[in-house]
């Protein structure tokens, strides 16, 4: 992989995002109602709804609103929140530390889960293991979150074990149990689909290269089966997989928007949620961008990982 | 090492010693045999050539040997034994002891065979590591000195490759060395060089011949191809349909070969001084195609991606001209990569170009001005008749289908006229029901052509139609072009790596190599001392069958 080829990949998740911030701003000026109505509510006569909508800029012209927009972002400035007094960059600031814990925990105990899952249903293959693995990853693969978080509120939730709090947040930061506890369930309802993919994906894959031909030579070098699996198979199976959860990174930042309204965890989800029904629009815009941007570099980033861990994938 | 390798018996026991050896698969329509009372030997020091087509248990015997058997493998009678000692009881963990050290493999094709996400140096020094007992920094040492001996002019540097950055002799240099590096008492080769090039396979088949001189490794060389055991081998055993039909030393097998199915194959090898061909056309016959500067660029890219990732283009063919006049046979011959297939797609309007094509009295001078006229006048035979017969049609659909679009026959005369087509290429008219899965490899190939011959063209491009085939079947579907040639007096471009069958056929012969023709010349002409120094590099690695040469 080049610099070169870095630059310009970068280039290409900037041209992404721009456009990103075109489609959002047109999406949002086409929702009917805007702040200055919402805001007021049943109060609203025309002559304060014209007054508050020139106070917030919004009688402006399309294009100057999303010039003004664009300008502020590339200066650092998100704008003011049209609902909650408070700058953009404050209140979505937050959000996303909060949502990033719960998703970085729920990705990270799916790679671990799912991976080996994965392999050990490949190994095994047509035994009870990989049965068991089989089924539960089509449990998993067709339950929707609201479905699986109900079912986790009620047996693990649920007055009869109340083993964990049935919503809410404590940060890292004030208590690392409090925080534990409380992400356990919102994590386990976004891994389970997750899991339940990956770990499919890396039996194929693992399959297909426990019977390919360098597996066979290997096997035939007299080396121990241990060796076979770990050096020659698994390296070979887990680039496709990268990619695969790197694309169920869009699908878990779309699960956490339901999970975190479910679970009441303060972050980007439920903060989205509140900022359309309010029609605050610079908060709405923000969290979007801030989505698309993690895609974007998520995608890069496992692209990277790939690169690494398959040496015929050469960036140039 | 010597001490090692006689180790359980005298040097009068036999390296490898299979005896009445029956081996069968279970399937759900009951065990199929794939190998019946095999005997075989392999001395010390010598090389024990194992002759058969596909599905003649050559490979089945080659698994029963590494114990690397499915699970629906039942061995029924028999004995293996190495060096005296039987495999058949040993354990899982001991066979791992014995693989690597004792027996060793080396693969027909060394891109699959060894791992595209590990560095060669490694693949090579953990035999060493498993089996020796030597530290990693040690094994490298070793690794390099073993990749020294198989001819690799910069061992060390290549230890650091990983396989994608090594041509396919480098590849199988490394397997070789693999192979030889814990100094077994005996090495299956599988084909060696049938996955490699031309002038590659001979550098290939001349450091095994070398490294046999030198360590005087004992080895069991399976192998399709006759001619190319004849020229390592001290002993061949002929297999078919797992039996072992003949077997003695080569010279006698070659020479004087005792049983029907070792004549026939004996017979099917291609011989350049055996002219299968049509008679010439007389000199002054004129052009019927003539290609001129012909150049194709592979890889262009779109503005875009020429923006976010640029890539270079690649010359598929570079300003090539070939001609063939009405009634002739006209070979190409290449190695992989050398782009003769491109041309092939090229004439036959599948792929753009620059240059001009002149077909009879018209000119084309791209892909676009190709039209229904010119279509119908070339057809093209592909070297995979699985992949190009439609799965689902019968063989009456595909041989209408032709029929149909050009117009060929009256709808009321197709049925007659396909029983016709089936009779020239020598099927029977009942195949017509048939579907692609229910036919061999050979009556595949057959209804493949009898489908270019459909549209009664002027020329039949044929994309080595016979690379996929046995050589048995190989020499019937070239006697079969020939007779349809005969027949009908269509030209033919028969593009080939196989330099001896080409001769047997071909007028004249034109060579490429990257995209460029070197050279082209009269079929009287290729032995002459000035020919181009590429072609008379190709025809030194390809020497006509033993038989005949001895």
């Amino acid at each position: 992989m080049t610099l070169g080829y870095l630059v310009r990949r970068l280039l290409a998740v900037i041209l992404v995002l721009f456009v990103v911030t075109f489609a959002v701003f047109a999406i949002t000026m086409i929702l009917p109602g805007n702040a200055a109505v919402m805001i007021l509510g049943e109060y609203g006569t025309d002559e304060a709804v014209a007054a508050l909508e020139s106070r917030l800029g919004l009688n402006r012209p399309w294009y100057i609103q999303y010039l003004d927009w664009i300008g502020g972002i590339l200066r650092g400035d998100l704008g003011q929140s049209l609902r909650l007094s408070l700058p953009v960059a404050d209140v979505v600031g937050d959000a996303f530390w909060n949502s990033a814990s719960l998703a970085v925990t729920a990705l990270v105990s799916v790679t671990v889960i799912a991976i080996p899952l994965g392999v050990l249903a490949a190994i095994k293959r047509g035994t009870v293991a990989d049965l068991i693995i089989g089924m539960f990853s089509y449990i998993g693969a067709s339950m929707p979150e609201f479905v699986t978080a109900t079912l986790l509120l009620i047996f693990l939730a649920g007055p009869a074990l109340g083993l964990f709090p049935a919503g809410g947040f404590v940060s890292v930061g004030e208590s690392l149990g409090g925080f534990s506890s409380h992400v356990v369930l919102p994590a386990a309802t976004l891994g389970l689909i997750l899991t339940a993919h990956i770990s499919r994906q890396v039996r194929s894959e693992m399959s297909e290269v426990l019977s390919s031909d360098y597996i066979r030579a290997a096997r035939l070098k007299g080396l121990r089966e241990r060796r076979v699996i770990r050096r020659h198979a698994l390296p070979n199976s887990l680039a496709p997989a990268v990619a695969v959860i790197s694309l169920d990174i869009g699908y878990l930042l779309g699960g956490i928007i339901v999970v975190e309204e479910i679970f009441a965890w303060p972050g980007l989800g439920r903060l989205l949620i509140y900022a359309l029904e309010n029609r605050d629009l610079p908060v709405i815009q923000a969290i979007t961008l801030v989505l698309a941007t993690v895609y974007a570099l998520s995608n890069l980033l496992s692209d990277i990982v790939i690169a690494i861990l398959d040496p015929r994938v050469r960036y140039a | 090492m010597a001490g090692d390798n006689s180790q359980g018996g005298g040097v009068d026991t036999p390296v490898l010693n299979v005896s009445g050896y029956s081996l069968s698969y279970a399937t759900p329509s009951g065990p199929i045999h794939a190998l019946t009372n095999i005997d075989l030997r392999v001395a010390h020091g010598q090389t024990h050539g194992l002759v058969g087509e596909s599905g003649s248990g050559k490979s089945s015997l080659a698994w029963a040997i590494l114990r690397y058997l499915p699970e629906n493998a039942i061995e029924n009678d028999g004995r293996l034994l190495l060096s005296g000692e039987s495999l058949r009881d040993r354990t899982l963990p001991q066979i791992l002891e014995i693989r690597g050290r004792r027996i060793s493999m080396v693969f027909q094709d060394p891109s699959t065979s060894l791992n595209p996400a590990m560095r060669l140096g490694e693949q090579l020094s953990e035999v060493l590591i498993r089996h020796r007992g030597l530290t990693s920094q040690e094994a490298l040492e070793e690794s390099e000195a073993a990749l020294a001996r198989t001819g690799i002019a910069k061992p060390k540097d290549m230890l650091r490759r990983y396989p994608h950055e090594a041509s396919g002799g480098e590849k199988q240099r490394v397997v070789i060395a693999t192979a030889f590096a814990c100094d077994p008492e005996l090495i299956v080769f599988d084909e060696p060089t049938t996955a490699l090039d031309i002038i590659t396979a001979q550098q290939i088949l001349e450091l095994f011949n070398q490294l046999q001189d030198e360590t005087s490794i004992s080895a069991l060389y399976i192998s399709h191809d006759l001619g190319l055991v004849s020229r390592v081998a001290d002993v061949v055993s002929v297999i078919s349909a797992g039996e072992i039909v003949e077997s003695g030393t080569c010279a006698e097998v070659f020479r004087t070969p005792k049983d029907d199915y070792t004549k026939a194959l004996l017979g099917a090898v291609p011989n350049p001084k055996h002219w299968l061909g049509v008679a010439e056309p007389p000199p002054e016959t004129p052009a019927l195609m003539s290609a001129k500067g012909i150049t194709v660029e592979y890889g262009r890219q779109s503005l875009l991606g020429q923006l976010l990732a640029p890539k270079p283009t690649h010359l598929g063919a570079q300003e090539v001209s070939i001609e063939v006049r009405k009634g002739e046979l006209v070979g190409l011959v290449g190695e992989s990569g050398s782009g003769k297939s491109t041309m092939g797609k090229v004439l036959s309007g599948l792929q753009d170009f620059d240059g001009t094509v002149r077909f009879g009295d018209r000119n084309f001078a791209r892909l676009t001005e190709i039209d229904r006229a010119y279509r119908r006048a070339v057809q093209i035979v592909f070297q995979h008749p699985d992949a190009s017969l439609n799965p689902r049609q019968r063989v009456r659909e595909i041989l209408s289908r032709p029929l149909k679009l050009y117009g060929i026959v009256p709808p009321e005369q197709r049925a007659e006229r396909i029983a016709t087509l089936l009779e020239q290429v020598r099927l029977p008219r009942e195949f017509a029901d048939r579907l692609p899965h229910q036919l061999s490899g050979g009556e595949k190939q057959r209804v493949a052509i009898a489908r270019a011959f459909a549209a009664e063209p002027e020329l039949v491009i044929c994309d080595e139609i016979t690379a996929s085939l046995d050589v048995s079947v190989q020499a019937s579907v070239a006697e079969l072009l020939v007779s349809l040639q005969r027949q009908t007096g269509t030209a033919c471009l028969f593009i080939t790596h196989d330099l001896n069958l080409v001769r047997q056929l071909a007028h004249r012969i034109c060579v490429m190599q990257n995209g460029k023709l070197m050279d082209a010349f009269h079929r009287d002409d290729a032995e002459r001392p000035d020919r181009n120094p590429y072609t008379r590099a190709l025809l030194k690695a390809v020497p006509p069958p033993a038989s005949q040469a001895a």
